[in-house]
């Protein structure tokens, strides 16, 4: 009979590999049995499996005590202990790194073979680097030190149905394995005596031996950090989940930060952005979005703006125009160390912001200190310079690159028939004019066709410089209005009058007055846009007539494409057509014509950086398209309601015949615990906010708060139930394969 | 026949699939199920199982995996099921049920020490604990003994003269978790071993009965009687099952006793499970060495056939019983039945070993030194407890 020890620790597969042993034996004819000591493994004590071989029926079923061979499978367990009362003749096979000559002191006598099962076993993916699973590959070891074959081995391993790597790693175990006599006395020992483990431990003898649960996990979690929907649909590409966290702890220098690597307009953005941000917001299916545009104000007008920097030394790089496309490109090129100059037609830079988006909406001390801060970030600016295809081309010859952010400069006009030409104005070049030199309109009609924010933004503007009457001319209903849905109920607020389904047909000049005959309009089927489209009605009955003074036209516009040479080409924001020696690009709404001021502004931002790259011979980094921290990875029953905090207004009376501020904010100068109070609305959606949800929850007190990340998880002992990641109300833990997260 | 490398566990899962499978052309078999250690691979087994006719249910007590086990049974289904230890004791009140409703219902039980303290390892105070309950206890020694038992155990069970549970005992871990050398009966032969169940009590639409409900004293005082005789017929019944199980499968099964080398002893050994195996090495070794030792191998606990038992140990005048058991107050509970065996034999000199409780180890130094007790004495005592320490 041949008598088998194998030293383990509980769950790490040591009567396994005492089957497999027995196994190969059987495979050959023998008769054999294979079993451990049970009970304690789960204590991942020290614990034994026993293999017996013999060519007769075996009836004993007492636990070995004087084995012929001993197998020590955990390198921690290796001691002279081990081989207690065992026979002479037998092979003591260990599981290290080391040679056999090493445990001269250990084994005097004895034969020893080692093998590096842990490494073999790593090497081969079974298990981790914390607990790598070695059994099937000491059964390599154990077959060549008794005298069998491998194929016994991989006859075994495939009767139990362990392959690939396991039989590569038995195979390899095979190979090394080092077999070494010592020199010496055999060490007398007393003869093994196995007891049962108890169950119990004596606290007063010393602790528990130490249980790493982790052991026994096939999923672990791990901290993740989804893309919140807000910042998805920012084209600023601001992070908002980022910045308002600043803001809960009142840091509106670090929140301001925040904002300022994306976009260098939070002022602007806070008063005059339609706030897609505010639509995704997943709080709207709980009660109310976050009011994430009034915060962002209020971080613009809180938070300290960061020191001004020098030029940069890089390439040299011109921007004609200094929208907010322009500026912002600008400003992320010289925070990239390029030379930036800026060419603006207009005597102040600001483009649109300035000259089309009138000072109620924004102040233009906020336009200016925004400016002034890009100017300060090491951009240059050259004002009173207008551009045309001729000087395009000498600035190509100059910079290394340049970029046409022009914007929107062409209005679309509309045939009223010949009327007085001056009782027609593109309403965007009288809201230009209103800044260059004081207009009166004290007693008129005036008529403002169309439904964005142009529209409205003359509308109002046309109240204010004293007009009687004001009304808006829309061919579809309100809800198809593309102007901001709080600037409209401004606008009525005020008294302006809004005339849906009328499309305007005639201005005629009358003996009291001039008048605008409208005919009225149905919507037909959907068009190519999805608005349903406006369809004349024909008829006496289908015609308005009302008095205009001064018809504005709000129509929309179009780039001014004469800056580049003929037949110019466009692909997204690269000019194809080469001339000069710089890489041009188009950037804003010249490119994109996407018209909003945070869509000019992730244009910018964008651009800069294909200019950056094209400029380092490169391709501009994709950012990684993320997952989504949407409604089906939030538990948003887990949050308490509470309402959206709401700007404050200045009164309809009082901004009907002024320029001052409409919207005033969150709250008034001094007080701003109702921003922090607003910005604790986010759910931190798709990022860990320290709520502790997963640590009251951890049935095993595996998290911590003591790493780089807000929470650690001790992978020792983590079981991987996932009553964390079920938990977290924000989807910020996610569990995964244990070799996938600890490999990480 | 197919050699198998099996452990106690994975051989009894084999059996009892095999004794479903036969009763596919019946009305197939069933399995209410729940586990716990050391029987949990014999769960696994059966859950994993795939069968032409039948079904495992998983539940959610032992309690109503005996339950499962009845409906089934009643309606023709072969069941069985598994457990030990307090899992065993949660499942009794259906245990005794199943016995009076006369279902032969097989249970394969995983001998564990019943806690607290908590304790995994063998110890036969759980199956004994159904001492009075309806229903056959076999105590098997190997993994071979445990299949053909298990197999012999439907056979008695569901012949129509004895209709009544049996539980099929294996020591934890030493059998249920050591793997080992054994010869699986072949599906072809357990068909021929196993004839349909043909239950003649079961649930019939043709027929409506109640079953189970409100009865006189006298009408259950009878079916007592009834159980009583069927458990007189089992001597008679268990002895042509073993003949048949020789002819099908061509290897005998050891019967409810089994007297080894006891023709000339002076003294006797009797011992179950893997302790018997244990004392036969013992007792071969004492014989070589000249002395009159003697073995008898306890199997067939319930019912429990004094006249046989008698005959067993033949002449001798010492009997030593080792009993993996202890019933508080009493003794070993092998012991109690034995000396009223042997309450017409003045004569001979009988003494209880209380051993292994617990899953201590019952060594060969332990039998040992039983035989030396056992043969020095002048009288018996109460039964005394050999732990491995004091040996």
């Amino acid at each position: 009979m041949i008598e088998i020890v194998i030293h383990g620790r509980g769950g790490r597969g040591g009567v396994t590999l005492a089957k497999l042993v027995a196994g190969a034996y059987f495979l050959r004819g023998n008769y054999v049995q294979a079993f451990g000591v049970y009970g304690a493994e789960r204590a991942g004590a020290p614990v034994q499996a026993f293999v017996r071989v013999d060519v007769e029926e075996i009836t004993t079923h007492n636990p070995i005590a004087a084995p012929d061979h001993v197998v020590i499978i955990d390198p921690s367990l290796i001691a002279a202990e081990r081989i207690s009362g065992m026979r002479t003749s037998g092979v003591v096979v260990l599981n290290t790194e080391a040679e056999p000559e090493a445990f001269a002191d250990v084994f005097p006598g004895r034969m020893i073979a080692t093998v590096d099962a842990n490494g073999i076993a790593v090497a081969n993916r079974l298990g981790t680097q914390a607990l790598p699973i070695v059994n099937t590959t000491i059964l390599g070891a154990i077959v060549k030190i008794v005298g069998l074959q491998f194929s016994d081995a991989e006859a075994a391993l495939e009767n139990a149905n362990f392959l690939g790597p396991n039989l590569e790693a038995a195979r390899t175990a095979f190979e090394l394995v080092r077999v070494q006599q010592l020199d010496g006395p055999i060490l007398p020992s007393r003869p093994n005596v196995p007891v049962p483990a108890l169950g119990f431990f004596d606290h007063a003898a010393g602790s528990p031996p130490t249980t790493r649960t982790g052991a026994w996990a096939s999923h672990f979690p791990r901290g993740r950090e989804l893309t919140p929907v807000c910042s998805d649909r920012c084209p600023a590409g601001n992070d908002v989940r980022g910045f308002l966290q600043h803001v809960i702890r009142r840091d509106y220098t670090a929140a301001l930060a925040t904002i300022l690597k994306t976009s260098p307009f939070p002022g602007t953005c806070g008063r005059v952005c339609p706030a897609p941000c505010m639509s995704a917001c997943n709080r709207k299916l709980l009660d109310e979005a976050v009011n994430i545009r009034d915060v962002e104000r209020a971080v613009a007008d809180n938070g300290v703006w960061p020191m001004q920097s020098a030029p940069g030394c890089r390439e040299r790089v011109a921007v004609v125009g200094s929208g907010p496309a322009g500026l912002t490109a600008a400003y992320h090129l010289a925070r990239g160390g390029h030379r930036v100059v800026v060419f603006e037609a207009d005597a102040e830079a600001g483009g649109v912001l300035r000259r089309g988006i009138p000072a109620y909406r924004l102040p233009r001390h906020v336009l200016d200190r925004e400016v002034e801060h890009i100017l300060g970030s090491g951009v240059e600016i050259e004002t009173s310079h207008p551009v045309d295809s001729v000087e395009l081309e000498r600035l190509g010859t100059e910079f290394a690159a340049v970029l046409v952010a022009t914007g929107l400069n062409e209005p679309r006009g509309l045939d009223v028939g010949n009327s007085r030409k001056s009782a027609v104005v593109q309403a965007i070049e009288f809201l230009d004019s209103t800044c260059r030199h004081r207009i009166d309109l004290a007693g008129s009609t005036i008529v403002v066709v169309g439904g964005g924010n142009t529209a409205m933004d003359a509308a109002r503007t046309a109240l204010r410089l004293g007009a009687r009457n004001v009304r808006v001319v829309y061919r579809r209903t309100r809800a198809e209005m593309p102007a901001i849905a709080e600037e409209i109920d401004e606008a009525l607020e005020e008294g302006i009058v809004i005339d849906e389904l009328l499309a305007p047909v005639c201005l005629r000049p009358g003996d009291d007055g001039t008048t605008l005959e409208c005919r009225r309009v149905v919507l037909g089927e959907p068009d190519e846009t999805g608005r349903r489209r406006p369809m004349q009605v024909a008829g006496p009955q289908a015609v308005v007539s009302m008095r205009c003074d001064k018809l504005m036209l709000a129509l929309g516009q179009s780039p001014d494409m004469s800056i580049l040479p003929q037949r110019a080409e466009m692909e997204g924001c690269r000019v194809l057509t080469r001339f000069g020696e710089a890489l041009m690009f188009g950037g804003g709404d010249f490119a994109t014509q996407e018209g909003t001021v945070a869509a000019a502004i992730g244009s910018g931002r964008a651009v800069a950086a294909r200019i950056m790259a094209a400029l380092a011979n490169g391709t501009a980094e994709q950012e990684p398209d993320q997952q989504l921290a949407g409604p089906d990875v939030m538990s948003l029953g887990r949050f308490p309601l509470s309402a959206q905090h709401r700007c404050l207004l200045t009164p309809a009376a009082e901004r009907r015949r002024s320029f001052i501020e409409v919207r005033r904010g969150l709250a008034s100068k001094g007080s701003d615990a109702v921003v922090s109070e607003e910005a604790a609305r986010c759910l931190s959606c798709g990022a860990c906010n320290e709520c502790e949800t997963c640590v009251v929850f951890c049935p095993e007190g595996v998290l911590a708060a003591d790493g780089p990340e807000p929470y650690s998880f001790d992978y020792d002992y983590c079981k991987g139930c996932g009553l964390c990641a079920s938990q977290c109300p924000r989807g910020a833990i996610v569990m995964g394969p244990c070799s996938e997260v600890v490999s990480r | 026949m197919s050699r198998a490398f099996l452990t106690g566990n994975h051989a009894a899962g084999y059996a009892l699939v095999a004794a479903g499978e036969a009763n596919r052309g019946a009305r197939g078999c069933c399995g209410g199920v729940y586990p716990i250690t050391p029987q949990t691979e014999i769960i696994e087994y059966l859950s994993a199982a795939r069968f032409s006719r039948g079904a495992i249910v998983p539940v959610e007590s032992e309690h109503s995996a005996m339950a499962v086990c009845m409906g089934a049974s009643l309606n023709g289904g072969r069941s069985f099921t598994a457990s030990s230890a307090n899992g065993l004791l949660y499942m009794v009140e259906n245990v005794f049920a199943a016995g009076y409703y006369r279902l032969p219902i097989v249970t394969v039980v995983s001998n564990r020490t019943i806690g607290p303290p908590w304790n995994l390892w063998v110890d036969q105070g759980d199956s004994l604990a159904l001492r009075d309950a309806p229903c056959l206890q076999f105590y098997c020694e190997s993994h071979q003994d445990l299949v053909d038992t298990i197999l012999v155990a439907f056979r008695v069970g569901e012949d129509a003269r004895i209709l009544l549970p049996a539980l099929v005992a294996q020591d934890g871990f030493l059998l249920s978790h050591t793997q080992m050398v054994l010869d699986l009966p072949e599906q072809e032969l357990v068909d021929r071993y196993l004839p349909p169940l043909d239950l003649a009590h079961r649930l019939n639409q043709a027929h409506p009965r109640t079953y189970g409900g409100m009865t006189w004293p006298r009408d259950t005082e009878k079916q007592r009687e009834e159980i009583q005789d069927a458990m007189d017929l089992v001597p008679t019944v268990l002895e042509e099952a073993l003949n048949e199980f020789a002819s099908v499968f061509g290897r005998r099964p050891d019967g409810a006793f089994s007297a080894e080398l006891t023709t000339d002893a002076d003294t006797v050994l009797v011992a179950n499970s893997t302790m018997v195996r244990t004392a036969r090495e013992v007792v071969k070794s004492r014989r070589a060495a000249g002395e009159r030792v003697g073995l008898v191998k306890a199997k067939l606990f319930r019912p429990f056939l004094r006249d046989q038992f008698e005959k067993a140990i033949g002449a001798a005048r010492r009997v030593a019983v080792l009993d993996r058991n202890h019933s508080p107050g009493s003794g070993g509970i092998f012991w109690t039945e034995i000396a009223t065996s042997l309450r017409t034999r003045s004569d001979v000199l009988l003494q209880d070993y209380v051993v292994g409780l617990g899953g201590i180890d019952v060594t060969p130094a332990v039998i040992e030194g039983i035989l030396d007790d056992v043969q020095r004495r002048d009288g018996s005592v109460a039964p005394l407890f050999i732990p491995e320490a004091a040996l």
